[in-house]
Order: C-alpha cells, then structure tokens, then sequence
C-alpha cells in the first residue's frame, strides 16, 4: 500500500528527530526535489519523447472516468473514498503531475507510467478521510472556481490530464488541447529556450510551474474526491525559495482582508475614475519612457526625475490593480504616493545598467510579457472570485488574496523593467510572502536542491 | 438677483403672441372614452412610481447624507479621491434602491408595448448609464473640491461657471455621443427640411434618423448640437406608418423650430442662472461639515444637490413646456397645416398612451412638454388666429 507507514525504528543519536507533522498541511502537496539542472539532448526532444506519456494518460484517463463515477457513489453512500480507488486516482494525479512537469520543463528525468512516488516534482496524497457528504454530491459544482484558476495556469487536470465532467466523456481531447492552449504551454515554451540555452532550468519558472501543479494536483484532487479539502491557492503556502539575488522592486502587503460590500458590489464602476487617470498618466509615462531610454542609453543609468515619475506611475498601476481586484480594500489615491496604500511596491533608486540591456529593453521584456499575461489571467479570476466571497463574507480569503498580489508583483516587476526602473529581470517565482531565510552556518550555504514546496 | 430677473426676462421671450388665449376643449371631444381611460390608467402607475422613487432618492439621500462620512476609512486617496468615492457610493445606493421601481416602470411599460426592452438589457444599459454618472461626478467633484482646496468656500463662483462651460459643451458634442444614427433617405420629408431652413433662415442643418426599432414602439424627435454641430434627429418609429408626410413634416418643423429659435442655447443659459445661485446654496448648507474642501461633507452636498434640484423641477418644467410651446407654434407657422399637426399630437397621445390632461400636481411635477390636449387647443388657436387675420 502507497499509504502503509514504514517501521519505525528508534533514530539514530546523530539524527535529527523527525517532527509531526503540521495538523493543518492540505491532504495533498507537492515536493520538489528537481536540481534544475537539465539535459539538453531530451529538452531538445521533449515534446516527441513525451508523446507516449501523453497516450497513455489518454487510455488511463477512460479508466479514471468510469472510476470517478464509482467513487463518487460510493464515497456519498459510505462517507468516505474506498482505499482502492483512493490510490488508483491518487496514482493518476501523480502521474499527471509527473508528466506535465516533464512537459513543462519543471523536472527533467523521464517519469513512470505508474505514477511512482520519487519524481523530482512529486505529489503526496494523505489516505482517504471521512468527507462531508453534501461537499461530495456538489462536488461537481464547488470545484469549478478551483478548476478555472488551475485550467488558466497549466490547462488540464491534475496537472493536464482529465477535467471530465461524469456525463460527457468526448471531452478528452478538448482537454489535451487545453494543454497545449494553457499559459503553463507558453511559458514552457520559454522554458525551452532557456534549458536549451544554459542546460538549467530558471528558478523562478520551474517555482511558478511547481506551484501550479500543486494547485492543479490539489483541485483534481478535491474534484476525485481524495479530500473535502479546497484547494489551496496561497503561493506562500508553504513558501517557496527566495530568488538568489537581491530584488529592486518587492511588494509589500499590509492588508487586513476586511473588505466593504458596499464598495465591493460597486468596485468595477468605482475604478472607472481611476481608470481614466491612468490612460492619462500612461501618455505621459509613454512620452517620459521614450525620454528615459535615450538618457539610460547615453548615461547607463536613468535620471532621477524620470526614475521618480516613472516609479510612481508603476506604484499607481499597483494600487489600482489591487483596488479592481479586491486584493486591496481601499480606494487608493491618485498620485501613486508610497506609504498610503496596503499593497504597494518598493522600488529601489536609480542604479547603474547595461547599455545592451537598455537598447533591447522592448525585445527582452517580452518572455516576461507572457508570463505576465498568464498571471494576469489567474488574477481576472481572483477579481471575481474575490468579488462574490468580499461581497457575501464581507473579508477576502487568504489564498486569493496573496494570489493576486503574487500575480500584481510580477506584472509590477515586469514594468518597472520595461519603464527601465532596473535591469534585473523580472522573478516569476511566487516568493512574494516567503519567511526571511534562516541564517545558515557556512556549511549549509552549498547549493540545496531540495527545499522548495515541501 | 436683479440681473437674475433680467437675464430670465430676455430668455423668456418668446414668438407665441402675448395674450394667446387657448380655446376650451373638452378632451372627451377628443378621444374615444376607453383610450382616456386607458391613458389615465396607465399614467397614474407611472405617475405613483416615479413619486415613490423620487420620496426613496430623497430619503436614501438623507441617510446617506448622515452614514456616509463613515466611508471615508475605505479610501485611501487624498480629499478629492475620497469625495469622489463618497460621491460615487452615494449615487450608486440611490440607483440600487430605484432599481425595484424602474424595473416596475419597464414591467409596466412592456405591458403596455411601450418599450421593447427586455429586463436583461435594461439592467445591463442601467449599469453603463451609472458607469457614466460616476465619471461625470467625479469631474464635479474634482471641480469643486479641488477648487476649495484652494479658494475655500468662494469654489461655487469659478465651479459654476466651470460647470456651465461643460454644460456648453455637452450640449455642443452631444450629436456625436448618440449611437445609430443615419441620413434621412425620404427626399420628399428633406425637400420640405430645407423649405422650412430657407424660410428660417437657417443655415443646412441635417436631418437624422436614429434607429430605435429593436428598443421602443414610442414616436419620439430632437434638436440637438449647438453652432456647427446643430442637427434634427428623428426616432425611426416616427418614420413608419402611421404617420402620414404631412405629420412628418410637423415634426421636422417642430425641431427647426427649436434650432431657429436657439433653445438649446437658451437651454445651457437657463442652467447657468439654476446652476450659479445652486453651487452658492451648496457651498453655504455644507460649510456646518467644514465646506466642501472636506470630503466628508461631500454626502451632505449630494443631499442638498438632490432636494434643490427637486424643488426646482417645476420651474424646470415651465422653461422646458414654454420652449416646446414656442417650437410648436413656429411648426404651426412654417407647415401652415393646423389640421396634421390636430392629427399628430392626438397619435403621440395613442402611441405614449399620455394623459391628455394630467391633474395639476402631476402637471406640476412631471409634464416638460405641453399636455397632448394643449398642443391640440394651440393648433386650434393658430387657426383661429389665421383665420381672423384678413
């Protein structure tokens, strides 16, 4: 049995004792084991080398969907998932997850075709637990807010492999087709580039591709009744490594999640003001842009001034990105003035750039573009979403709100570097709320490739 | 205030000969007993709605004019980002709270194949429209609180005149911001258009046909634009049968009129000598919550705003009646056919199923146009007035 504890055996002096594990952790997590190091002759040929993977998902996804009919019987009869068919979806998810982060460049060993525990990016799945039976006979239903973020993020279930809904199996091949349509697929494609490039994965990409398989694996998870739990959308739980190098710009939260319904109900027609503003102000910023490239490229660093407007209108644009999303509560100021606001970023003063970096500044800020677009994507759901609850419950939920400003941080890197605020490219890595780092001994401070999301 | 009057005198003048005496006509001369019936039926619904969503607005006002200083912990702006917010929540209840009775008034309307509106669209339209409101009222609120950031309670004299400025404006750019229109394609309907410019003096003003078939079933025409941007827009309803060219031309006349006898500019000038003394009230009721260069006292002006421009509604309505009157009679006068226009005004009645003579209050309160009866009693005075002429 997958779940089975192994012996136990009194440790060892010189080993660490083992701690409890936390009572709250989600039933079902990722563990990242991945070194980012990759071997270009199978990156070069992922996309073929995975097509078998991807056949048999096919084949193992008409078994999953008989299962998930069963089990979802069964479980609302008896109250709790059968072990048997607890681990043959649990297997399914794995494998997925194996799979897409194969695919996606998030891993790099060939996975099984079992779903065999050890992956590099791999899922652990706690045994099968009473669950409410009214969560499970609209289960069909409660999923589909989890399903939307986790299909605009890697496209598929369980990582890409089946979102079949129980009556309507011809659904397959539309959602290996998400796949390939989903923002995780254009970013991979990036991710190729770059593994091919320098035989090693980016960090903050094989991060944001962890993270979304965790919530993939977690939201069909829930939809094949592994757990009750809902899937957790908070990129900080648990925190992911910080970026090796410092940050030029960092967003800090300082909200209470309180929000007003009154000004929720109406916040799409509340930003309209501001969002005129900002179509001004962005006229401006582009004339002032087109200014400070000249100067940046004459003088290799940007003149204070224009640093100033410039880091204000991207304070501004964060501000009220965070209003219309519900990720922030107040309605925010129309100068973009630092300290006013529960969400807003920190921008260091003008440094010193590379000349190269600022000539071909548009060019090189399109990788970053996409990716923004898919968090961009993520966060037009957390608007909604938070929109409903902030407007029933009168707060926002943790998850979705630190989703948001996960999304509005890089969209707040990916300006800054494209208004020339700094050279260092933007983190796509969901390190926005991650504890500062323990102070190491010396020993320790060797390359660690685990750690991430476990 | 002597200038006020002064200014009133000269916008009061008007074409329609001093001492008319309108005959007496009996409405039941008129109509059948059964549209009268139907007619009153119908407008005293619409009449009831709109009293009680008006006693609503006024009352959510009032709340709001005491809660709403509370909303000022959801902003994070400055002054004026916070009385724009203060502004636009205030508005925003008081269209959530009209919301049961416009829908009301749709039900009532659909019943009655006024409107072919669905509630859907209607909601929809109603929701952009609020989307307007809030940009229009955070203008005005930039306007005067950021003038009493700086001049303090003297921000009525310059906002006033600001605010007439874009009145002008509005009114100058208007023909642009209505969708769907397109050339008059009735050449007989034009010939007579131009006729009627010539004998005006009026300069080529196009004729408009704006399509509001999937919409409404009611006839309806305008005069909009000012300067270069002056055209006559007609409903598409007003094109089809049953109406016959010669009402047809009645209505182009109608809107000539306006345009020959500069109402919307008169219009814009009346606004200034309401809007001027209003903003000065304005300024005055909120200085007891620091003047306006404090957002908290943004909800009180929103109060203020809404019962002066309800107690100013029946002078309003005598401006708006007295210009439609003086259109009708340069109508009467151009297209010399008191007859089709007897024949017009008694459609209009059908179509709108208005009351041809509301009672007083309603009259008062509701009517900008002249009662479809007195319209009908001015074509027959006109006749009257031509026929004794040697």
């Amino acid at each position: 049995m997958v779940f089975e504890p192994p012996p136990t055996e009194p440790p060892a002096p010189w080993e660490p004792v083992e701690q409890p594990p936390d009572p709250n952790r989600h039933p079902i997590r990722v563990v990242v084991t991945d070194d980012l190091h990759r071997w270009r002759l199978t990156v070069g040929f992922r996309l073929l080398l995975s097509i078998p993977l991807w056949i048999w998902l096919f084949i193992w996804s008409i078994g999953v969907f008989f299962a998930a009919i069963v089990n979802w019987f069964l479980t609302l009869i008896k109250g709790r998932s059968p072990l048997s068919l607890h681990d043959f979806f649990a297997s399914y998810i794995r494998f997925t997850t194996h799979l897409h982060a194969y695919f996606f460049f998030a891993a790099d060993p060939y996975p099984s075709f079992t779903g065999k525990p050890g992956y590099p990016v791999d899922v652990e799945i706690d045994p099968p637990e009473r669950q409410n039976r009214w969560k499970t006979l609209f289960r069909i239903f409660l999923v589909i807010p989890a399903a939307l973020i986790a299909g605009t993020l890697v496209g598929a279930p369980g990582g890409g492999g089946n979102n079949s809904s129980y009556d309507d199996q011809s659904s397959s091949s539309w959602q290996y087709g998400a796949t390939f349509a989903s923002g995780f697929f254009l970013i991979s494609v990036l991710a190729w580039f770059a593994c091919l490039a320098r035989g090693r994965a980016p960090h903050g990409m094989r991060d944001l591709f962890a993270y979304g398989l965790r919530y993939s694996a977690q939201t069909w998870g829930y939809f094949f009744l592994l757990t009750d739990r809902y899937p957790n959308s908070d990129p900080a739980e648990p925190a992911a490594d910080m970026p090796e190098e410092p940050r030029p710009v960092r967003l800090e939260v300082d909200d209470d999640l309180r929000r007003s319904r009154l000004t929720v109900f109406f916040r799409g027609l509340l930003y309209l003001p501001q969002l005129v503003w900002l179509i001004l102000w962005g006229i401006a910023a582009a004339v002032a842009l087109i200014v400070s490239w000249f100067a940046t490229l004459a003088m290799g660093r940007t003149p204070s001034a224009l640093h100033r407007f410039l880091a204000a209108y991207v304070q501004y644009i964060v501000h009220v990105t965070a209003y219309v999303t519900n990720v922030a509560n107040p309605f925010p100021g129309f100068v973009g003035t630092p300290g006013t606001y529960p969400v807003e970023v920190e921008i260091d003063g003008p440094e010193r750039q590379h000349r190269l970096k600022t000539l071909f500044r548009l060019f090189l800020a399109f990788p970053a573009f996409v990716i923004e677009a898919t968090l961009t994507g993520v966060l037009f759901f957390v608007a909604i979403f938070g929109w409903f609850v902030g407007l029933f419950l009168g707060r926002m939920p943790l998850g979705l709100r630190n989703l948001g400003a996960y999304a509005i941080r890089y969209a707040a890197e990916t300006n800054a570097y494209l208004f020339l605020l700094t050279d260092v490219y933007p983190y796509s890595g969901p390190w926005d709320f991650a504890p500062p780092r323990p102070a190491l001994p010396p020993h320790e401070l060797e390359p660690e490739p685990e750690t991430a999301f476990t | 205030m002597a200038g006020w009057l002064v200014a009133a005198y000269f916008l009061w003048q008007s074409v329609i000969p001093d001492g008319l005496k309108l005959p007496d006509v009996k409405e039941t001369s008129l109509f059948p007993t059964s549209t009268l019936s139907d007619a009153e039926s119908y407008d005293r619904f619409v009449r009831s709605d709109f009293v009680l969503a008006q006693v609503v607005v006024i009352a959510v006002v009032a709340v709001y004019a005491r809660i709403g200083p509370k909303f000022v912990r959801e902003s994070a702006a400055g002054p004026i980002g916070t009385g724009m917010l203060l502004a636009m929540l205030g508005l925003g209840l008081v269209w959530l709270l009209q919301l049961p009775f416009g829908l009301a008034e749709l039900w009532w309307q659909r019943r009655h194949d006024v409107t072919l509106a669905s509630y859907q669209e209607w909601i929809v339209s109603g929701w952009f429209g609020l989307g307007a409101e809030f940009l229009f009222t955070s203008l005005a609120i930039l306007i005067v609180v950021g003038l009493a950031q700086i001049i303090g309670d003297w921000w009525w004299l310059p906002g006033g005149a600001v605010f007439v400025a874009l009145a002008a404006l509005f009114a100058f750019l208007l023909p642009y911001l209505i969708p769907g229109q397109q050339p008059l394609r009735q050449p007989a309907l034009q010939a007579s258009a131009n006729s009627y410019e010539r004998q005006l003096g009026l300069d080529d003003i196009p004729i408009k046909v704006q399509d509001v078939g999937g919409e409404t079933t009611a006839p309806n025409a305008e005069a909009v634009g000012v300067g270069p941007t002056r055209r006559v827009i007609l409903w598409s309803t007003v094109l089809r049968p049953p109406f016959t060219l010669d009402e047809k031309e009645v209505v182009v006349a109608h809107e000539l009129g306006h345009h020959a006898r500069k109402h919307i500019f008169k219009g814009v000038a009346w606004y200034a000598l309401f809007a001027i003394p209003g903003a000065f009230l304005i300024s005055r009721i909120t200085r007891r919550r620091g003047g306006m260069r404090n957002p908290e006292a943004v909800p009180l002006g929103l109060l203020a705003l809404v019962v002066l421009s309800t107690v100013a509604l029946p002078l309003q309505n005598v401006i708006t009646r007295h210009m439609e009157a003086e259109a009708d009679w340069v109508a009467l006068t151009l297209t010399q056919d008191p007859q089709d226009a007897e024949g017009l005004f008694k459609r209009f009645t059908y179509a709108a199923h208005a009351d041809p003579s509301p009672p007083t209050w309603s009259y008062i309160l509701l009517e900008t146009h002249p009662t479809g009866l007195q319209r009908i009693e001015m074509a027959r005075a006109w006749r009257a007035r031509e026929q004794s002429t040697p």
